[in-house]
């Protein structure tokens, strides 16, 4: 019947059947490819993607680094930098727009604009205005992540019942502790939930600039080793990211359920 | 009940005819690039027809079908990596690794950088020891970087004093164009060497590819299985005398302006001038001799040597590629002159 | 002992837009008792209830709240302020506080400040104890001693109402509004609740024989006449329906109040026996509630009178 729950134990083999399906199907790919061109290095067999793990973890020769060590500590810098300035940024403008009608009026339209354009699309912009340096993913991926989040705070205060605020008042409540006490902890689980959707985009906006203008990093090596073919070294880049991105997820959940276990409760 | 049974075997006869009758479809993945774009030309004035199951005039010549594959640079090496294209626009340096996966020919010399590729600096430097402890940008592992380590070989300087920063040529161009900080020198390739001499006059080339002549080398490389395919010869053939076709129009008086604005439409906007100005510095082996000749000439074996060990030296190639040279030699890469030479003998 | 005043509305009008709703109310409470408002929906009822918290000031008139902890100074509402506890329908608690925290929430905003919680965390913390253990004690009096870790959204609509009158108490407020407090309950629960206001009601009473301010004095809104009968020890009936025509209006200038009657009071362990109020029932119908009545306003605002009579029986103490 639509919608009726499984076992647990179903659960658990099903997702296990799934990752299985996919490798025995990646294996056999690269089987089939290997049988036109015992050489062939788009489809690595599990030997060549051994390798080429190991040339990822390695200290490299001419470097001097482990690949994916460099690479993780610049990409993750760049995206915590990028997503703090953007939550700091969204976190005033949206709590101003909520909170006075004034800078309301003024702001939503652009911001309510900007929201829908594809910061990728913005990116040539971005290197004109904010350079090539550390700072561009900075500013990128602050600007890209912004009107979204600027949006659900702006919406979540909006979301707050009037009375809660009078009965805030009625307790005494100063102005400012009307937004720290009342509005900021009923929008910080919004906002968590709102970064976890726009972590995805804003690694797309870094990964496409370090494709372009990066010297480390995932997206410069993805694109660096895919010129080469040495997809060996592109896949596990690729399951990394995945990982990462998860992490990333699963630390935001756990964030959440630890700054605002009301939200988790079925608010 | 006879009759479709007459009427079967007749449509079976005749779709056999048919498919016998189609000639075999190659593909040829090409960016765009001066010399390159050569075949986008060559299917806007109907020579070839780049789509599958249509035939432009040289490809009825050679009983062979080209299709044509537009696409970046970097996706068009990957095309031919993974075997979705038969043969790829490429250069000699880039080709080495993916011979090592897939055994390749190069049928045709397209043209040369002859400048194309350029370290331009702002005036803040005057000689190469200015360049000691700056960042000089540009696409890292790429003929941009050989360009780059063999004229600091020339001029007697250790490379490895050097620091190579790698950055998208169009982003290392615009960020100098806009004098961004810490921005001295980049290496760039066409239309960027142009586009930022003209945006930026106080900046100077401090050295090109002109002081290594016929050491970058644009060509079409076809893998070796593809050419062992019955009407394989036939295609590759068919490519030379395309390229020869348009150079042709090219030299004519009457079609030339035409014919350089048709190949920098798309590759930049630079205007008529400027694109004269291009083909100068990606110097067109525009005949069979021309081609012949580099083929046959000692200097490409020693070249290929050289660009070999910058690859090996760079990790750019797991191992070392066999190049050989002439028709009938065997190895990852092989230079056979024999398809421009077909080309040419069928007038 | 006179029993002081708590509030004071004099020609309070109010409307939106064209559209007039309240007209030239005039309403004093005293101290320590339980008015219960009532009146057709849609009258107003609400409306003179934001204007006595302050979030929305009427068109005309004032508001005076008279509030101190032995002596009482009056001042006129301007806006929401810590004398003023209200206890809405819906929405009442805070959802990201449990229940104690919503409790001691008034104590936190009221006796420290942003800076004094960040740059003095550690008396702060003390102080927090403090406040906790205070905000338990009010949970405990309204029989909630168990569900003080529980969210709002754990707990049913009743908790939540009890929770949020233990929030408003632990204020002191001078006057504790209550607008439908009860009015989303099952019947139950909403008996277990005005059983709990009885409760506060003897706590009145016991202060006034010992000759103390009364500690709480409630202005309750509410749709039903038995709820308003039973809890409150005065009902007063805001209405429409009027004799406007007689008193000069070509067009209905809005609700007023026309019935102020002292009502039966009960003690929370008294069976509840809604006949013994039945005629009086009859007449609120008839006063506030029937469309077509058309009586002069002051003709039923019989409360000061009753007040009187009751003072000259009661023996002098
Ligand atoms: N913000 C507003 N804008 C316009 N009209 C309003 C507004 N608030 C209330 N009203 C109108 O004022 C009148 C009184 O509203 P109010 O909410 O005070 O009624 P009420 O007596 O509390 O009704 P109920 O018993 O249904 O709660 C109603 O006719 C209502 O339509
Ligand atoms: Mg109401």
């Amino acid at each position: 019947m639509i919608g009726e729950p499984i076992a647990r134990v179903w659960h658990v083999t099903l997702g296990i059947g799934a990752v299985l399906l996919l490798l025995i199907a990646y294996t056999i790919l690269s089987m089939r490819q290997h049988r036109e061109n015992p050489d062939d290095k788009t489809i690595p067999s599990w030997s060549q993607l051994s390798e080429g793990v190991k040339k990822s973890v390695e200290v490299n020769q001419r470097s001097n680094e482990r690949w994916v060590v460099a690479d993780a500590q610049a990409t993750s810098l760049r995206l915590f930098w990028g997503v703090f300035w953007g939550v700091s940024g969204s976190l005033l403008i949206g709590m101003l727009m909520g909170c006075f009608a004034f800078v309301e009026a003024f702001l939503y339209p652009p911001l309510a604009f900007l929201a829908k354009i594809p910061p990728i699309a913005l990116l040539a912009v971005f290197f004109v205005l904010a350079g090539t340096g550390e700072t561009m993913y900075v500013t990128m991926i602050a600007f890209g992540v912004l009107p979204t989040l600027a949006q659900t705070v702006y919406l979540a205060v909006k979301e707050v019942p009037a009375e809660l605020r009078y009965k805030a008042y009625t307790l005494g409540a100063s102005h400012l502790e009307i937004i720290w006490n009342v509005l900021l902890r009923h929008v910080l689980p919004k906002l968590i939930d709102a970064i976890r959707l726009q972590i995805g985009p804003a690694m797309v906006y870094l990964i496409a600039a370090e494709m372009v203008v990066g010297d480390v990093g995932f997206g410069y090596r993805i694109r660096l080793q895919f010129k080469l073919l040495n997809m060996s070294v592109v896949y596990p880049y690729i399951v990394v990211l995945g990982a990462f991105g998860f992490g990333i997820d699963y630390a935001l959940r756990k964030l959440q359920a630890f700054v605002s276990p009301w939200y988790a409760k079925g608010y | 009940m006879g009759r479709i049974i007459i009427f079967a075997v007749c449509a079976a006869a005749l779709a056999q005819t048919a498919f016998a009758a189609k000639p075999p479809v190659f593909s040829l993945a090409w960016s765009e690039y001066p010399s390159w774009s050569a075949f986008g030309v060559c299917h806007e004035t109907g020579l070839i027809n780049g789509a599958a199951g249509k035939l432009g005039s040289i490809e009825e010549k050679w009983g062979v079908d080209i299709e044509l594959k537009e696409a970046e640079y970097d996706p068009c090496i990957a095309m031919y990596g993974a075997g979705q294209t038969d043969a790829v626009c490429i250069t000699n340096m880039d080709v080495l690794n993916a011979s090592l996966s897939r055994p390749g020919v190069a049928i045709l010399a397209t043209s040369t950088s002859y400048g194309a590729d350029a370290c331009i600096v702002s005036s803040a430097i005057a000689d190469v020891k200015d360049l000691k402890g700056k960042k000089v940008r540009g696409l890292a592992l790429s003929v941009s970087e050989y360009c780059f380590a063999r004229n600091l070989q020339i001029l007697g300087e250790d490379p490895a004093e050097y620091t190579f920063v790698n950055m998208d040529p169009g982003a290392a161009a615009l960020a100098m164009q806009q004098k961004q900080a810490d921005f001295d020198a980049i290496v760039v390739w066409n239309p960027f060497v142009l586009d930022t001499l003209n945006q930026r006059k106080d900046c100077h080339v401090l050295f090109d590819s002109s002081s290594i002549p016929n050491e970058i080398i644009d060509m079409v490389v076809m893998s070796e299985s593809a050419l062992q395919k019955p009407k394989g010869k036939e295609f590759a053939s068919a490519v030379a005398d395309a390229f020869y076709a348009l150079n042709k129009r090219m030299a004519d008086a009457t079609t030339r302006d035409d014919t350089l604005i048709a190949l920098g439409e798309k590759f930049s906007n630079l205007d008529l001038q400027s694109m004269r100005k291009v083909v100068q510095q990606t110097k067109f082996y525009a005949t069979p001799e021309e081609a012949t000749k580099l083929f046959d000439s000692a200097e490409l074996k020693d070249t290929m040597t050289k660009v070999v060990d910058f690859c090996v030296k760079m990790e750019i190639v797991a191992k070392k590629p066999v190049v050989a040279f002439g028709a009938g030699a065997t190895g990852n890469l092989v230079f056979d002159p024999a398809y421009i030479a077909a080309a040419a003998a069928k007038p | 002992m006179d029993q002081p005043a708590s509030l004071a509305i004099d020609c309070l009008s109010h409307g939106f837009g064209t559209k007039p709703v309240l007209h030239d109310v005039q309403l004093r409470i005293l101290r320590g008792q339980i008015v219960a408002l009532v009146g057709p929906s849609g009258c107003g009822k609400s409306t003179l209830l934001r204007a006595i918290v302050g979030t929305h000031l009427p068109r005309q008139g004032t508001v005076t709240v008279f509030s101190g902890n032995s002596h009482l100074t009056g001042h006129v509402v301007e806006g929401p302020g810590r004398d003023r506890g209200i206890v809405y329908q819906h929405y009442s608690l805070f959802p990201f506080l449990t229940a104690v925290e919503n409790v001691a929430f008034g104590l936190m905003l009221d006796q420290t400040n942003i800076s004094y919680r960040l740059f003095k965390f550690p008396r702060w913390l003390k102080r927090r104890a403090e406040h906790l253990k205070q905000a338990r004690e009010f949970l405990d009096r309204v029989g909630l001693g168990s569900a003080a870790s529980l969210y709002p959204s754990e707990m049913s609509g009743g908790m939540c109402q009890r929770v949020a009158v233990a929030q408003a108490l632990i204020m002191k407020p001078a006057l504790l509004l209550l607008d439908e407090p009860f009015g989303a309950l099952d019947e139950a629960m909403r008996e277990e609740l005005q059983r709990m206001l009885l409760g506060l009601y003897q706590e009145n009473l016991a202060a006034r024989r010992k000759g103390e301010l009364e500690p709480h004095t409630m202005f309750i809104v509410t749709h039903e006449l038995n709820e308003a009968l039973y809890v409150g020890d005065r009902v007063v009936g805001l209405s429409q329906y009027w004799d406007w025509r007689q008193a000069g209006h070509a067009q209905p200038p809005g609700a007023t109040v026309v019935y102020d009657c002292s009502a039966p009071i009960f003690e929370p362990d008294d069976t509840r026996d809604f006949s013994c109020f039945a005629g009086q029932r009859e007449e609120i119908r008839d006063v506030v509630f029937n469309p077509d009545s058309a009586y002069p306003r002051e003709k039923h605002l019989r409360y000061w009178q009753e007040l009187e009579q009751q003072r000259e029986a009661e023996p002098a103490p």
